[in-house]
């Protein structure tokens, strides 16, 4: 290698990257989990109803009949409340993988202000908002 | 199809997906901009749940891959930074708006989004094919003094060239408005967005090619969030569809990456601008077969009611 030494990665970016890799990878897992329960027992909406109804082009509403949460279609967070049923604990893993980027930019704004990068603290922290607005479901459609 | 709900069903979407992923990694582009225009070109499945895994899919694999990128230094985390606030903003509004033209609109939706999308991935394929050279070390001989507050120069280890890069960016401004429309764009059809990232970093904003592509690709992760849970809070993930893919696609990128050390990609790049250009024809056809039906449906309906109307008065 020549003299020059190599560069320091931003502690935003190294913060960044490995908060989401490995909640990505958590998320996974537990959604492995929550498809091996729903293969061995009941979910929260009937497993040969919804692959028949999702290969056959039924929309939304329509894959969401008679599911467990006593809605048309659950909006928001339903997995939350049936986290006995299989589909649902894989929902909670989406969910997880979902909210890796959420952390990760919470994190990287830490670091930006630790390293007194104003502008980018900002950017940093708008992004952030954002995100976080969309994953507890303030900003949405309903 | 009802027999294949269970375990069978599942991996076999899975080792579709390993297919998609290695496959696309191969041919340069993300995961996502190959499985959303073939599942909806090629399957009945509804256009809303397809977009909503696409954008998962497309999401996940970023993710994943936004280690090493940052940790090596190779995407630039101000550039991140700086173009991820118009991203995600954007990426939210595509996202609300393909919830509202679902919502709204039914089947007519429907095929708009279809028909948009088909000539969109034509329109991708083209810019694969015949896009301005894309270079690896651009020449910055300007900088605007926005860039220039903006402090976006840095610099990484060259393994190939064992050296340390330096390099300069220009135009933040343009590369702004550039993600605004790539961030609306990717919220609205499920679609990772790396196919007009890479080239409005190395291009308009005179980022190196390698730093391009590592910093679109880390990109894709933020915006993808921000649409994502517009998608799963409007009840559009179903899991028994979105864990095979994602699964399948993250193993499949990861597979990918490490047969395109050993393989000379020319021809799966061929292959998949093949896809994308019959996946995107298909798409588009669908998407005017649906609206001419809906038209004559319609019109079939003013008719009947005219005939109606003439009968009573008669």
């Amino acid at each position: 290698m020549n003299n020059e030494s190599i560069p320091k990665p931003p502690l935003a970016g190294v913060l960044y990257g490995r908060i989401c890799y490995w909640i990505v990878l958590i998320g996974i897992f537990i959604s492995i989990i929550g498809m091996i329960i729903y293969f061995t027992s009941d979910g929260c909406i009937d497993r040969e109803t919804l692959w028949q109804g999702i290969w056959s082009g039924a929309d939304k509403e329509t894959l969401w009949q008679n599911n467990c949460t006593g809605e048309d279609v659950p909006h928001g967070h339903w997995y939350f409340g049936q986290l006995g049923d299989g589909d649902a604990l894989a929902m909670l893993g989406v969910a997880v993988c979902s909210v890796a980027a959420v952390i990760g930019m919470w994190a990287a704004f830490g670091a930006t202000v630790r390293e007194k990068e104003r502008v980018y603290s900002i950017f940093a922290l708008i992004v952030a908002v954002i995100l976080t607005l969309g994953a507890i479901g303030i900003i949405s459609f309903h | 199809m009802g027999e294949l709900a269970g375990i069978d069903g599942f991996l076999i979407l899975m080792a579709i997906s390993i297919v998609i992923g290695i496959v696309a990694v191969l041919g340069g582009v993300g995961g996502g901009v190959v499985f959303t225009p073939l599942m909806m070109g090629f399957t009945a499945i509804d256009s809303f749940v397809i977009r909503a895994t696409g954008l998962l899919v497309a999401m996940a694999g970023s993710l994943v891959a936004a280690r090493p990128f940052l940790f090596r230094g190779l995407a630039n985390i101000r550039l991140l930074l700086m173009a991820a606030v118009p991203y995600s903003i954007f990426a939210v509004i595509g996202a609300l708006l393909a919830g509202y033209v679902a919502e709204s609109f039914g089947a007519t939706g429907d095929a708009i989004i279809r028909l948009s999308l088909g000539v969109l991935v034509v329109g991708i394929a083209a810019l694969i094919l015949f896009g301005g050279k894309k270079v690896e070390y651009p020449d910055v001989s300007n900088v605007d003094s926005i860039t220039e507050r903006l402090a976006l120069s840095a610099s990484y280890y060259e393994q190939s060239l064992d050296k340390v890069v330096h390099y300069k960016v220009a135009k933040a401004p343009v590369g702004i408005l550039l993600f605004c429309f790539v961030g609306l764009i990717s919220g609205l059809f499920g679609l990772g967005a790396g196919w007009a990232m890479v080239p409005a970093l190395n291009l308009v904003m005179l980022a190196p090619l390698k730093v391009a592509a590592a910093s679109s690709k880390v990109l894709i992760g933020i915006g993808d969030t921000a649409a994502i849970w517009q998608y799963i809070m409007d009840g559009g993930i179903f899991v028994n569809f979105a864990v095979p893919c994602v699964i399948g696609l993250v193993i499949g990128t990861l597979i990918g990456a490490r047969i395109m050390i050993r393989v000379k990609a020319g021809f799966i790049r061929y292959l998949i601008i093949g896809i994308m250009v019959f996946s995107g024809i298909k798409l588009a056809w669908d998407g005017i077969d649906k609206l001419r039906s809906g038209t004559e449906e319609h019109a079939g309906i003013i008719i009947n009611s005219l005939f109606d109307g003439v009968s009573n008065l008669i």
